[in-house]
């Protein structure tokens, strides 16, 4: 890709982010209630996690402080997920109203109105205080610097792992109109990584491993971090994210060639 | 009766116009519920008890907790905040029946679904994970408490869902109050686990009478002495929180107007 065409492409972007920036502050009451409703949830699963280590010191291995951090990297890379995609709730409606054929005749490309054209500006407020609370964990335990840039890489691997997922569900969004909600299927898929994969059974723990990595997702950063994630590990971590990538554009490409066009 | 009974069967055929749709529903919910029971699984791996609870106690109560949790939950009421919204309740009130009676049909009917498959998940789950299940107990003060618990959930439902004759926020509130219910209400853990201070304030609140209370009567039976209270607070919270949605309901479709239809 050209220079031209990625500041094109940024214009494009900060474009659509400043629309929807313009649409969501026009519902101030709604902000703050949602934003509420999340700082509920991620309060109470959090006193969960410290209720359970109230009663016991570890948890399949891992102490209070562990867990607490593999949380909350999993809600940092599930806020910044929705933060980015957030547009991908939006797509059914594209698709069944034929609308989506005036975002596929446009000079550039789909992803960028349908996959990050709607950033929930929202969530950019819960990222601060979700940041400095995994700090506070990382901090408790023995951190050396390697193991930072590990999880940091892995930590970008995941959110390439979130966007080729977040293909995926657009993709059956087309190939399929049978499907109400393919993203909260992935949402509630996700949720197993609120918790470290060791404490699931198998076959869940290697299905959501290894076949669809939301494991290679959600824990492997924070293993990094704490130096448990072996170096075959990190390697199978971008392995698995390419061929999820690979297969997410194909599958893509495959729905827009079966994509048929009504209503619009 | 004729007209609810067949607003039930229509609602139960729509299950099953997009059966993919459908299948992939149930697979979420097998996926929540195994989410909260691996998680204490993990915890009776180094013991044998928590709390006041054995491993067969509280894995007896997170297993039938999501099916009452499935029961009680599931509901049709929250579309009715669109309707208000988009104008469609207008169809609704020319026709000849109640707007409650109709809301009811469609909860029966979603209820009856999620029960069904959520008898077949339940199963599937302690045949495959191997969970000691603790006999269900007194089952006729369970049914009282699940239909008090029925009452209130259909009535907080409708009371959030009228929202939308004053605001076109609609989603919010709902959110927020299921962030809420679903921790005060026990779908994640007994809550006389909870201090004792906390318990007991919760239990003026009509939370843990929607999920903890219909299950703690099927996992311990009766065995406290507060169990009196304990009715009292549930039939008043159903009777009460009824009354109060008839209310906001008139006063609401007082304020109502639309334009268009």
């Amino acid at each position: 890709m050209t220079n031209i065409t990625m500041q094109h492409n940024l214009k494009i972007f900060l474009l659509f982010a400043k629309n929807a920036l313009r649409v969501t502050t026009q519902g101030r009451l709604g902000i703050i209630i949602f934003t509420l409703g999340k700082i509920v949830r991620f309060t109470f699963m959090f006193f969960l996690l410290f209720f359970i280590f109230s009663k016991t010191r570890v948890l399949k291995g891992y102490t209070f402080q562990e867990a607490a951090l593999f949380y909350m990297i999993f809600n940092l890379i599930d806020t910044i997920s929705q933060i980015l995609f957030r547009e991908v709730y939006r797509f059914r409606t594209l698709v069944a109203s034929g609308s989506l054929d005036t975002i596929l005749l446009k000079p550039y490309h789909p992803f960028l109105r349908i996959l990050i054209g709607g950033v929930d500006v929202m969530d950019v407020i819960l990222l601060i205080p979700y940041t400095l609370i995994a700090f506070y964990f990382a901090l408790q335990g023995h951190i050396i610097f390697i193991h930072f840039v590990s999880f940091f890489v892995l930590f970008l691997n995941a959110i390439w792992l979130a966007t080729s997922f977040h293909i995926i569900v657009l993709a059956l969004g087309i190939i399929t109109t049978e499907v109400d909600h393919t993203i909260l299927i992935y949402r509630d898929m996700t949720s197993l990584g609120r918790f470290p994969m060791a404490i699931y059974k198998e076959p869940i723990r290697s299905i959501f491993t290894f076949i669809i990595p939301i494991g290679v997702m959600t824990s492997f950063p924070p293993q990094a971090l704490l130096g448990t994630l072996s170096l075959s590990g990190l390697l199978f971590s971008f392995v698995i994210s390419s061929i999820l990538f690979y297969g997410a554009m194909s599958l893509w490409n495959f729905a827009l060639k079966r994509y048929q066009s009504w209503g619009g | 009766m004729q007209c609810y009974f067949q607003i039930f069967i229509v609602t139960l055929k729509e299950y099953f116009a997009y059966r993919l749709n459908f299948v992939l529903w149930r697979l979420r919910m097998i996926l929540s519920t195994l989410i909260t029971l691996f998680l204490w699984m993990g915890v009776f791996d180094s013991h044998s008890s928590f709390g006041s609870y054995s491993k067969d106690r509280l894995l007896s109560y997170l297993l039938y907790s999501s099916l009452v949790t499935a029961f009680i939950a599931s509901s049709r009421v929250s579309s009715l905040a669109a309707e208000i919204q988009n104008g469609g309740i207008m169809n609704l009130l020319l026709k000849p029946f109640s707007i409650f009676g109709y809301y009811a049909a469609t909860d029966a009917a979603d209820k009856l679904t999620n029960v069904f498959f959520g008898l077949i998940e339940f199963s599937l789950i302690i045949y495959f994970f191997k969970i000691p299940l603790v006999a269900p107990q007194q089952i006729g003060w369970f049914l009282l408490f699940l239909v008090s618990a029925v009452c209130i959930s259909f009535s907080i439902n409708l009371m959030l869902s009228f929202v939308g004759f004053w605001t076109p926020e609609v989603w919010a509130p709902r959110f927020l109050f299921l962030m809420l219910v679903t921790f005060v209400s026990g779908a994640y853990f007994p809550l006389d686990l909870l201090p004792p201070l906390a318990y007991r304030i919760l239990l003026f609140t009509p939370f843990p009478y929607l999920y903890f209370m219909p299950t703690k009567i099927l996992i311990d039976g009766v065995q406290n002495a507060y169990f009196i209270q304990q009715i009292a607070c549930s039939l008043g919270w159903a009777i009460g929180l009824f009354y109060l949605a008839q209310i906001v309901w008139k006063k609401g479709i007082k304020d109502f107007s639309f334009w268009g239809r």
